[in-house]
């Protein structure tokens, strides 16, 4: 059983407060993510579950043992670091058996390990090689070898496919996915790239500033983010986000955004009905914007007009950044028809997937479920 | 025409490297070949720079009149002496002050660098002193000990240990490494350019030293091959240049093997040295 279990655990550097009360569950066999911009706490986070750094409050469990008095080395867990860190001296052999030969296990069992190990990761052809002659995905690969090698109850990886290029991170995206499939241990694991978070994970945690945002599935913080924060962090292209007024006109609720109005569903007005005269946020994904021409017929009674300033085609869609009155948007279209810079184009929302922010900070989202 | 001109400059570049080289090699041939020679044969009006027939035997009566074996081998415990304990301190200062964080660290290292600035002969008389105060004078370790911390190397191999990444420091703690093993398994391992290079300079200049063991020792039992060619050359002034020619070519003769097998080290030894000192 390797539970990860962090209970109000604090970290501050200086006067710099890196992780506030940070309290949450890994159960055993679970993929968490970490994930969130720089400097918001999460390889701190990472570091104290490993014992690099000394939470200044609070407790770290892993299994049954309260860890936070165990040095690294008894804390059974292993850990894949962005720069690789393999022993440059060292074979890749070397490199992979290190850790088992300083705890002194024997040679035979060491070797087996290895070899297991780097077939696993198709590797097995370059034991007798130093690092500098791997490639940056084969360098790390030999980096998860050498986790691996150790049998841990938790993996623990800080950023790993970062200095990867991008068809390379694809790859070992899908790797990792697979080796956890394998092995069936626990893994914690650090990113601040959003769609490592949500392709690889089962549970995303989302930081900000020291403090944990939102914990959840890929999905459901997707689908449901707790804050301004989370809805513009999870999700690519960005949100969204123009501010504007709920307003009651002819016995419905629509969304005032002084240069366009909107219609709120029927089914969301309960959720919003208290919200009448006030401000707030509302949030839209690029992906839920259609071009009105090519939209499903139940979207197309929402829509506004706009003019288009830049296009960003990626094959397979569009990104139009359009202006809309005085707000700025992003739409994800299809590749149905060619556009043109400054073409005025109709916009459809699919309002059912729309989302209202408070105005103030923390920004939390108007909830409609449950 | 490119060509030419090309080949021209390089002709006369080399023309003049070797003209250079030798007026530089020259003294040391001619010390080789007086060495080799008869007595009458040293001040002849026409030079004879290749002796023949050879005569060995000067070789043979400079060991009978000196025990230049037993300086070689006093010249041999000092220098390895003091390499080996100084690898040992100027390693593990290096470690703490790369890697370690403690109250007044810099203060500390702000000393070692000042230990480099003060000239060695100021601290001649307060280091004779305290040897002799402690009954360690004519030893060998009176030639040894003064040097055993080095500034300089500890300076050097600080540097060295700095540019190993933090994360293969956290890799070797996670894979079960406390402080000294990690010195030992991976630090070391990786500075071995930069002991290399101080090694060298740390044999070459004790191999060299004179006022120093003059200082301190007064026996032939202790003296180094440095003293032995001076009281040699007090032994035999103006009398014998072909005995003291072979006991100068025997005393430099080992750092000039030394330089010819790690040539390439010396140069990048001194380059090093040039770069961070």
């Amino acid at each position: 059983m390797a539970r990860v279990i962090m209970e109000k655990v604090a970290k501050h550097f200086g006067t710099v407060q890196a992780v506030r009360d940070f309290n949450l569950t890994v159960e055993d066999k679970e993929f968490a993510i970490l994930v969130g911009p720089s400097g918001c706490g999460k390889s701190t986070a990472l570091r104290m579950i490993a014992g690099l750094e000394e939470p200044g409050t609070g407790t770290i469990s892993i299994g049954d043992r309260v860890v936070n008095d165990l040095p690294p080395k008894d804390r059974d867990i292993a850990m894949v670091f962005q720069e690789y860190a393999l022993y440059p001296h060292m074979s890749v052999y070397k490199n992979m058996a290190f850790g088992l030969k300083l705890r002194k296990f024997p040679k035979s069992e060491i070797d087996q390990r290895v070899r297991e190990a780097a077939e696993i990761l198709s590797i097995q052809d370059f034991l007798d090689r130093k690092p500098k002659q791997l490639s940056g995905g084969q360098r790390q690969r030999v980096a998860v070898g050498r986790a691996i090698v150790r049998k841990p109850a938790v993996f623990l990886f800080d950023e790993p496919l970062s200095n990867l290029d991008a068809k390379l991170r694809v790859q070992m995206r899908a790797e990792l996915s697979k080796l956890h499939d394998r092995l069936q241990t626990t893994m914690i694991y650090v990113t601040h790239d959003q769609v490592e978070a949500m392709t690889m994970g089962t549970k995303i945690v989302v930081m900000k500033d020291g403090w944990i945002q939102q914990v959840g599935p890929p999905l459901e913080v997707y689908n449901y983010p707790v804050n301004l924060f989370v809805a513009g962090f999870i999700g690519s292209p960005v949100m969204n986000f123009i501010p504007c007024r709920i307003l009651s006109k002819g016995g419905r609720l629509l969304i005032d955004a002084e240069s366009f109005q909107l219609p709120i569903p029927e089914k969301r007005v309960p959720y919003y009905q208290s919200l009448i005269g006030s401000e707030a946020i509302f949030g839209i994904r690029p992906n839920d914007i259609y071009d009105r021409a090519f939209a499903p017929e139940h979207l197309k009674g929402n829509a506004i007009r706009s003019a288009i300033d830049v296009i960003e085609p990626l094959g397979s869609e569009i990104h139009l950044n359009v202006t809309a009155g005085k707000h700025n948007l992003i739409a994800a279209v299809d590749v149905q028809t060619l556009y043109r810079v400054h073409q005025e184009i109709e916009l459809a929302f699919d309002m059912n997937r729309m989302h209202l922010f408070a105005k103030d900070p923390p920004n939390l989202r108007i909830k409609t479920e449950g | 025409m490119k060509f030419n001109r090309h080949l021209r400059n390089k002709s006369g570049l080399h023309l003049i490297l070797m003209v250079v080289s030798l007026i530089t090699v020259a003294p040391y041939f001619w010390i080789l070949s007086t060495s080799l020679k008869f007595r009458t044969e040293v001040f002849t009006q026409t030079p004879k720079w290749i002796p023949w027939p050879i005569n060995i035997q000067n070789y043979l009566e400079m060991f009978e009149m000196a025990p230049f074996h037993l300086y070689l081998l006093n010249t041999i415990i000092v220098v390895t002496g003091i390499l080996g304990v100084q690898l040992v301190t100027i390693t593990l200062a290096a470690y703490v002050f790369a890697r370690k964080n403690f109250w007044g660290k810099e203060f500390f290292f702000f000393l070692f660098l000042t230990q480099m600035m003060i000239p060695i002969h100021a601290t001649f008389l307060p280091n004779f002193l305290t040897l002799k105060h402690f009954d360690l004078l004519n030893t060998r370790v009176a030639m040894m000990l003064p040097f055993f911390a080095s500034g300089y190397g500890t300076f050097l191999l600080r540097q060295a240990f700095r540019q190993i990444p933090k994360a293969l420091e956290d890799a070797a703690v996670i894979d079960g490494c406390g402080g000294l093993r990690f010195l030992w398994h991976v630090l070391i391992p990786l500075a071995k350019p930069t002991l290399i290079a101080f090694s060298i300079i740390s044999i070459v200049s004790h191999w060299n030293d004179y006022l120093w063991p003059l200082i301190v020792t007064d026996t032939p039992e202790v003296r180094t091959l440095t003293i032995g060619l001076g009281m040699f050359v007090q032994q035999e002034s103006g009398a014998d240049w072909t005995l003291l020619m072979a006991a100068t070519a025997f005393v430099t003769a080992p750092m000039l093997i030394f330089f010819l097998v790690f040539q390439k080290k010396f140069v990048e030894s001194f380059m090093l040295s040039g770069v961070k000192g």
